[in-house]
């Protein structure tokens, strides 16, 4: 079993989803967040009008650009590393989650670092990063509005761009009340700047001690070595440039040739995420400080993080390592949004989750996630960089066939179907027997309450039957008349 | 024109009229309609699962018998989609039976896509006094780019109104197996659709595959909605009576 594997709840998936699906806190959180996604992106993506763009036509270039990358990854990781070292940075590379762990806890120990400051980084929940650096003796401090709030709550995000969605106002407060030292108040909307600038309070007193700032990178740009930040709320800056030491970790899938295809996935990359034509703070971070610089860190380090992704070059997945984790995908998603994102079970949700969960922490550890999924390709159609993750779900779905991964009573049951199916006269003879069956069950209602053979069906919804003959049945019959 | 009927198993069992209100549809429309014998299921199901190789005896299954006709036309978007989408890169890899699967997915329509976008229909046959909201299936519009026809075709019947429903293009939370595999999830995913059919207050929500329509009436009826009508487009289109 993998690290990766240790970590993830994903086989928990049926029986999460129940608890998520009948808690009334979460779902009213949910609820509210849905058609502010939907339609800030639309608008966003509307807005690509206003500057001549057309949607397809920057797809196909994201696409373009992200598969002209992948297929020659080793030789741009190879540019950047040079590029990024010749600026003045240390590139280390891991294999997975817990090389991270050590080679962050060892520049930390190496520089008398005691406490860390972290812009959003998915790829250092992957590593459980914090839970190494808090072993090893330094305090991570998540600064990312988000991410405070779920480190004090001790969660982890259930979104990749809006990590604290599930949570709501008032568990917000009784939170911040509760770390902050302060009596609960009673809160409405319009009280959220209030609560956002006691975050950025206590925030700012970690900025400006801490000796390490640790983040992720959207990009890493290979013809200059540089890494680029998208960030809205500006934490991402304090953390790159206020301590001594700047770590950079994300995964080797993120490099991209030039600053020109950068200007070109950023067309879609903030307006598929937020709406936003472009978020608020771009950050290009390159090498170390520079004399006369006013700010920087004195050393920059980035681990270039493997994790799974190598393995999927070249494989029936390598698609999805065109993701830049824009989170319209769940955005997007019927089942997302009646779950939230922790009924997945491990780091990333939704359906870009049911794609990488399996592949990052083995098939065999995630059976439902593919699964879980109506096949109605709400995300594919929104995605900026046009992966068909309904197909890369569907292949999941194939690949446990044909290692026996399913349950043998599930695959007898397809084998008897299909055998019944491709003998039309048995066919005939048991559907015109179930259409009988049906209709007494029905016992003259026109719909069933409760079915035996079907209990997840039946238990939220009737099932409507016919009069209890087939057509082909009465088409044979009205021929003959 | 010689066009085949593919009932699709869910029509054949749940819901005849369907079957037959297309067919009325066809030969209304000057059609020679032919119900191929054999034809059971398209092997949806068995692909949907991952099971592939029954999928592809199921599919070369229904290539003979569908093959041969000028067209075949589906009640479905979802069974069309099958037909039209997976069939060829199912059988890619047998040159012969590949050819096959090709030709016949040119041939192969969803019934309100061949009426609009081949035969061109401009009348229907049946009149509808009421108002109807439309149910964009996901496989029909996201698969076949099935939109604008059966408006098309609403539009075209006498007393019928339609009123559109916020958000008629998301997913009913049907999905097939999904919907018994994760039955609460799927509940939860047909109440927002059928939140967004009250909403829009129309007689009756109409749609052009059987499968979300069993599940939105399904869940309308257990939410205790006896008054809304779920129907089929065809039905509306033909009229229902077997």
């Amino acid at each position: 079993m993998t690290a990766a594997a240790k970590h993830s709840q994903a086989m928990h998936f049926q029986a999460r989803a129940g608890e998520k699906v009948r808690n009334p806190v979460l779902q009213r959180a949910l609820q509210k967040a849905k058609p502010l996604f939907v339609g800030k992106r639309a608008k966003g993506i509307a807005g690509l009008a206003d500057d001549d763009l057309d949607f397809e036509a920057l797809r196909t270039a994201c696409e373009g650009i992200r598969n002209r990358t992948l297929a020659d990854l080793d030789v741009w990781l190879d540019i950047f590393e040079e590029r990024a070292t010749a600026s003045g940075a240390e590139v280390l590379w891991a294999r997975d989650g817990e090389e991270v762990g050590r080679l962050v806890v060892d520049i930390a120990r190496r520089h008398g670092v005691s406490k860390a400051t972290k812009s959003k980084s998915m790829l250092s929940e992957e590593a459980h990063l914090n839970e190494a650096l808090a072993a090893a003796g330094i305090r991570p401090v998540e600064t990312d509005l988000g991410e405070y709030i779920v480190q004090l709550a001790g969660e982890t995000p259930s979104h990749i761009i809006a990590p604290a969605i599930h949570k709501t106002l008032e568990e917000v407060e009784a939170l911040f009340a509760k770390e902050h030292g302060r009596p609960i108040e009673t809160r409405t909307s319009a009280d959220i700047p209030d609560l956002t600038r006691e975050a950025r309070e206590v925030l700012r007193q970690h900025f400006l001690t801490a000796d390490m700032g640790i983040s992720g990178a959207n990009f890493l740009i290979a013809e200059s070595g540089t890494a680029a930040l998208v960030t809205n709320e500006g934490n991402g800056r304090m953390v790159t440039t206020l301590p001594r030491v700047h770590v950079v970790v994300t995964g080797i899938e993120k490099v991209i040739p030039t600053l020109e295809d950068f200007a070109t996935l950023m067309r879609l990359l903030p307006r598929s995420a937020t709406g936003q034509s472009i978020s608020n703070y771009v950050s290009l971070l390159t090498g170390t400080r520079r004399e006369g610089d006013h700010d920087g860190p004195e050393k920059t380090v980035f681990i270039l993080v493997d994790n799974g992704r190598a393995k999927l070059l070249g494989s029936a997945y390598q698609d999805m390592l065109r993701c830049i984790r824009c989170g319209a995908c769940m955005n997007h998603c019927p089942v997302y949004f009646s779950l939230g994102g922790h009924a997945y079970g491990w780091v990333y949700p939704g359906p870009m989750g049911s794609v990488l969960t399996p592949l990052y922490t083995g098939i065999e550890n995630a059976l439902d996630l593919p699964h879980a999924t109506t096949g109605c390709n709400q995300c594919g159609s929104v995605c900026p960089v046009r992966i068909p993750l309904p197909k890369l779900m569907h292949q999941l779905r194939t690949e446990q066939v044909e290692r026996g991964l399913r349950p043998w009573s599930e695959r007898l049951a397809f084998k008897a179907w299909a055998w019944v199916a491709g003998r039309p006269a048995l066919y005939r003879w048991l559907t015109r027997r179930a259409a009988r069956y049906l209709n007494w069950l029905a016992d003259g209602d026109g719909r069933i309450r409760i079915l035996g053979l079907a209990p997840g069906w039946t238990a939220g919804r009737d099932l409507p039957v016919s009069s209890g003959r087939t057509f082909h049945e009465l088409y044979k019959a009205r021929k003959r008349a | 024109m010689r066009v085949a009927l593919y009932v699709t198993c869910l029509v054949d069992l749940m819901r005849p009229s369907v079957a037959f209100a297309s067919l009325r549809l066809l030969e209304a429309a000057g059609c020679e309609v032919i119900v191929p014998e054999g034809q059971t299921c398209c092997g949806q199901p068995a692909w949907s699962a991952g099971e592939r190789a029954l999928a592809a005896d199921l599919a070369r299954k229904a290539i003979g018998e569908l093959e041969g006709y000028d067209y075949v036309v589906i009640p479905s978007g979802s069974c069309a989609d099958q037909i039209r989408n997976v069939y060829p890169q199912l059988l890619a890899d047998d040159p012969a039976w590949g050819l096959r699967a090709r030709t016949l997915a040119d041939r192969a329509y969803e019934l309100t896509s061949f009426l609009v976008d081949v035969l061109k229909l401009s009348a229907v046959p049946n009149q509808f006094d009421g108002s109807v909201t439309y149910h964009d299936s996901c496989k029909g519009l996201r698969g076949l780019a099935i939109k604008r026809q059966p408006r098309d075709l609403l539009a075209r019947v006498p007393g019928l109104s339609l009123k559109e429903m916020s958000e008629c293009e998301e997913c009913c939370g049907f999905g097939g197996a999904f919907s018994v595999k994760f039955g609460e999830v799927s509940t939860k995913i047909v109440d927002r659709k059928c939140d967004a059919i009250a909403a829009a207050g129309a007689d009756a929500v109409v749609g052009g595959d059987l499968g979300c329509l069993m599940n939105i009436e399904g869940r309308l009826r257990r939410r205790g909605d006896e008054t809304t009508r779920v129907l089929h487009i065809a039905e509306v289109l033909a009229g229902g009576e077997a």
